[in-house]
């Protein structure tokens, strides 16, 4: 963007970076996988940090198996080469999530480890294996704990709120349901993405045998509803460790109206979300959505943006340890300021 | 009841036509409501028929009575119909005694030194020797004597109403500097003067969270700050925490201002002030006199008085959810006194804390029951 041309009040968020064109331009070898991914990226048909993560990892088995080791060197040091066009490419799709970051940085460390002298295909396998085992251990397995977890601090009568739409909080909440707890759902949404609205209502009350009693409302509604809410359920696409919560635009909202009421706040999040390092505000790290996919409810004039008007849609937020009342992890209950604590816990010197 | 049948058909009329106005909220705006209310009491006054003031009175009164009935959330036409009681009684006591109607001293002392009321001292030299004698034979004499110094009363408050944007937007390039970051929300009138008219002498950024509650109305104001010449984006309400680190200050409109100093103002504002709180980020409200309501908000944690359309929210065209799923829509939010910092008013700046002064000088007690 000419910055000659930019009014002086607009340069300040100039470092949010502009939600670049779709990646339609291929540089380089790059697997189809990775470009099919890559689409479905920046169309945002895959959302959540889970759901990219494990996409992600699906589609490096898939490269990992279609490679071959070129005649001089070994597989342990040139598939890392030869994963970082791959990866530059997907970010170009869209910035890489926290989750996508752990997996990969795991995903190197597994390679370099690997034996020099076992036969090609074969270490093909075992990376492979490494990596189901990965998505099995730190995400699959981790939810069940997380929802056995978080489903004892559902009881009868509950009202609970949730807000957007986190893949592991619709689990807790359709789990606690299938063990016959009658609680009933407040779902907040919020644009620019509106996920809250079709996929999480349209699973919560499609439930049998008696779908769960459902609100919805929008974000600036939620001081009204909160006088009536037990507890509130969040989920999480990063967690720093001071202990900030890192997530979609508005949870730092819901957190501090709930704190200023005296709900409790639980954060549900899988250790592999956590990342070394403190961010203080939702300005270091930041995504801005590209306006063909926002969504708006009802009707509204449509805004283009001018020589003075500028459409910024943050898709995520921070939010400050002091709002959060426990983080559910697959090693417990934590409370945020024992963030830093969990490589401890996971018997690991590092994340 | 004959001080009601005095009144003549036509007024009656007008009290009805805009009644039902309000009830089918053909009126909108604070402002809008406010002027109509002044305009159809000024029919009122002029066709009334009385012989001392407490017939004046109760014929205002249940005019006034009439129209908050039709439309109880609409405060400021309870607000517009105290205003002109005060006025005509303060009038009438000026005209008829040496002295003004004695009040509270520290309100005297303070208003004193306000320009309005040596304006008023003009009149009243000219006024006081006619009221001491008229024909008490004339049942009418007493009303067509008083009714000139009504009529300057309701004008007055015509007028202030009239210059409300004027006189808040007054001091605008006082309360912003230049390179300012201000954070507003959704659209409205007072704020919008505000803004453009310290545009005119300070270089300053606005950012706008676009009210997902009210139709997206904040893109309205947008377009208009844009097109004044005022760098301004366009946020979802879900980024106002996020982007509150950079903001230097929140002004936002209000509904209404009760007695304790909250308000009522448009859904979002309670989180906004919260998240500015949070921050430490001060809270400015503009707002106009006229709608400083003597109530309190004693029953309700939350100010949703009033719930718009659930259409807004969830369409009819999400089919299956519509009918198993319950949605809130509410208008308006209560936002607690704490969380402001000033009130920018066509009067002067007040901190909440003084509003119950402001509210004591502006309406007299006995009206707080219409």
């Amino acid at each position: 963007m000419d910055s000659k041309n930019i009014p002086r009040g607009l340069k300040i968020f100039s470092h949010f970076g502009l939600p670049k064109p779709v990646g339609h331009t291929v540089k380089g070898d790059i697997h189809p996988a990775i470009i099919r991914l890559g689409l479905l990226f920046s169309e945002f048909r895959i959302c959540g940090a889970n759901a990219r993560a494990i996409a992600t990892l699906t589609a490096f088995k898939k490269v990992i198996q279609d490679y071959t080791t070129p005649a001089q060197s070994s597989l342990s040091r040139h598939l890392v080469t030869h994963l970082s066009p791959q990866i530059t490419h997907l970010v170009a799709a869209r910035p890489m999530s926290v989750t996508m970051g752990n997996a990969i940085r795991q995903l190197k460390l597994e390679i370099s480890k690997m034996d020099f002298d076992m036969v090609e295909q074969e270490a093909k396998n075992s990376l492979c294996e490494k990596i189901d085992n990965y998505i099995r251990d730190r995400i699959i397995f981790a939810d069940e704990v997380i929802q056995d977890l978080a489903g004892k601090k559902i009881k009868d009568g509950d009202i609970i709120l949730a807000f957007a739409r986190s893949s592991i909080v619709e689990k807790v909440l359709l789990r606690a349901h299938e063990e016959g707890k009658k609680f009933s759902v407040i779902v907040v949404d919020s644009p620019p993405l509106l996920e809250g609205c079709k996929a999480l209502l349209t699973t919560l009350t499609n439930t049998s045998p008696n779908p769960i009693p459902c609100t919805y409302a929008l974000l600036p509604a939620l001081p009204s509803l909160l006088t009536e809410v037990t507890t509130v359920l969040l989920g999480a696409h990063a967690l720093f460790s001071n202990g900030a919560v890192y997530s979609r635009a508005g949870t730092a909202l819901v957190a501090m109206m709930a704190k200023g009421h005296g709900v409790p706040v639980v954060v549900c999040c899988e250790t592999y979300k956590f990342s070394e390092g403190v961010m203080v505000d939702g300005f270091g790290k930041n995504e801005l959505a590209p306006s063909k996919i926002t969504r708006s409810t009802g009707d509204s004039i449509n805004v283009t943006p001018s020589t003075n008007l500028e459409i910024l849609n943050p898709l995520y937020d921070l939010t400050p340890p002091t709002f959060i009342t426990a983080v559910v992890t697959e090693v417990g209950l934590i409370p945020p300021s024992s963030i830093s604590s969990i490589p401890l816990a996971l018997g690991k010197s590092t994340l | 009841m004959a001080p009601e049948l005095r009144g003549s058909a036509s007024s009656h009329r007008a009290v009805e036509t805009l009644a039902a106005k309000l009830r089918r909220r053909q009126v909108v705006g604070s402002r809008a409501a406010a002027l109509e209310t002044v305009l159809v009491l000024r029919q009122v006054v002029s066709k009334a028929r009385f012989s001392n003031l407490e017939q004046l009175v109760s014929i205002i009164r249940s005019a006034g009575r009439t129209l908050v009935e039709a439309q109880p959330k609409e405060h400021s036409v309870g607000n517009t119909v105290r205003k002109v009681l005060h006025h005509v009684r303060e009038e009438y006591h000026t005209a008829t005694r040496e002295t003004t109607k004695p009040s509270f001293s520290i309100a005297k002392f303070v208003s004193q030194g306000q320009p309005r009321k040596q304006a008023t001292g003009a009149a009243r030299t000219e006024i006081k020797g006619i009221l001491k004698d008229y024909d008490t034979s004339d049942p009418d004499a007493f009303a067509k004597m008083l009714k000139p110094v009504l009529m300057e009363a309701i004008q007055y408050v015509l007028d202030e109403l009239e210059t409300v944007y004027d006189n808040v937007a007054k001091n605008a390039k006082d309360h912003i500097h230049s390179d300012e970051i201000i954070l507003t929300l959704g659209k409205s009138r007072t704020v919008e003067e505000f803004l453009i008219t310290a545009a005119h002498n300070r270089n300053y950024t606005v950012i706008v969270a676009e009210t997902a509650l009210r139709k997206y109305e904040g893109r309205e104001m947008a377009k208009s700050l844009s097109s004044a010449g005022i760098s301004t984006f366009l946020v979802p309400d879900s980024s106002i925490f996020a982007l509150m680190s950079r903001v230097n200050k929140v002004i936002l409109g209000a509904h209404a201002i009760l007695a304790n100093g909250g308000m009522f103002a448009i859904t979002g504002s309670q989180i906004a002030a919260t998240a500015a709180r949070a921050h430490s980020t001060p809270v400015v409200v503009c707002v106009g006199q006229f709608k400083i309501t003597p109530l309190w908000n004693l029953y309700h944690e939350y100010g949703a008085l009033d719930f718009g359309n659930p259409s807004d929210v969830l369409r009819f065209d999400e089919g299956n959810l519509v009918d198993k799923v319950d949605v809130v829509n509410p208008y308006y939010d209560y936002v607690r006194p704490e969380l402001i910092d000033a009130f920018i008013t066509n009067d002067g700046d007040h901190p909440p804390s003084s509003i119950y002064r402001l509210l004591k000088e502006t309406y007299d007690d006995e009206d707080t029951e219409l």
